[in-house]
């Protein structure tokens, strides 16, 4: 074999490092922080609700395909969907607390509080993401 | 390559037992990696391990072999423990990365490493490509500063345990 390490392996590094750090700048910039902030929900593609991250709640999102399948009446577990995910909001942080999902990326996810920042669930198809004052248009400078 | 004097048949009995010997291999890789206890941050960060006998495969038997090696490779560790959606992601992400490694061996200016970086980003770009698909939300691209980094520090791994593997067989 040649040499371990080329020439052509150094520059595409290089490049490949400033296109992330490009990006990654891109990216913060369009996530000010924000008091106005409300936590967007999607399923399958579609907005399913929107709700103010400042006031706390428990919702339980069902999975596109999966809703109403057991919805009868009050049973203590949270599984009246075959597929679902809790969304929790507390204290201005939004978290995936309990899913239906294999995986449970989402609930392993953490919780996020940041304009732009994003809690995927891919099996169940769900996005929650957490959207900036829209009027402010780039990052109003805050404390 | 060993040249088989019977070559009336497309696939030959010594490219199937290759494949075959060197799929079973990248499935254990897949397997390990597969049991390992780890929680990312971000869905898809993967070291791929299994990717290093996709890059022996590509340099040591040609990209016939390569293609053939991952996408059994995928589609059995999909259907024993990965699932069908970790197929699917991991068929789009080999697709891409395949292509690039084919493409940038092809050019002969980029060493085992360079080549296997270049995969290990493709193989994250792929997969983000079809989650933003599948979730019709661009906004999964906030990931992609971090798959970017992830990809080129596997990348860059696997390209060297496979550059150090290559140099060592005797084949
Ligand atoms: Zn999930």
């Amino acid at each position: 074999m040649k040499q371990l390490i080329r020439k052509a392996d150094v520059i595409l590094f290089i490049v490949l490092i400033a296109v992330g750090l490009a990006a990654s700048a891109v990216l913060s910039v369009h996530s000010g922080s924000s008091t106005d902030a409300k936590v967007v929900i999607k399923s399958g593609g579609r907005v399913y609700a929107r709700y103010p991250l400042s006031e706390d709640a428990e919702l339980e999102i069902p999975a596109p395909g999966s809703a109403g399948s057991s919805a009868s009446s009050e049973t203590d577990e949270c599984t009246h969907y075959l597929n679902y995910n809790v969304v929790s909001i507390k204290d201005g942080r939004v978290s995936v607390s309990k899913a239906s999902c294999k995986n449970q990326v989402c609930v392993r996810h953490g919780s996020i509080s940041m304009p732009g920042e994003t809690i995927v669930c891919l099996p169940n198809r769900l996005v929650v993401s957490i959207e900036g004052d829209e009027g402010g248009g780039y990052d109003s400078i805050t404390s | 390559m060993t040249q088989s004097p019977r070559n009336h048949s497309s696939l030959s009995t010594s490219f199937i037992a290759r494949v075959g010997l060197l799929s079973a291999l990248a499935l254990i890789f897949s397997y390990v990696e597969a049991i390992i206890p780890y929680s990312p941050a971000v869905p898809g960060i993967k070291l791929g391990i299994a990717n290093v006998v996709t890059v022996i495969a590509l340099y040591k038997f040609g990209s016939k072999d390569a293609v053939c090696v991952s996408v059994i490779r995928i589609v059995i560790a999909g259907l024993l423990f990965n699932g069908l959606f970790g197929m699917l992601y991991s068929l789009a992400g080999a697709t891409l990365s395949l292509a690039g490694m084919i493409g940038l061996k092809y050019t002969d200016k980029f060493s085992v490493v360079g080549v296997s970086m270049a995969a290990g980003v493709l193989h994250n770009l792929g997969q983000l490509l079809v989650a933003s698909a599948l979730i019709e939300d661009l906004r999964i691209f906030i990931y992609f500063p971090v798959l970017l980094f992830s990809g080129i520090a596997a990348g860059i791994l696997v390209g060297v345990a496979a550059a150090l593997i290559l140099r060592s067989l005797i084949l």
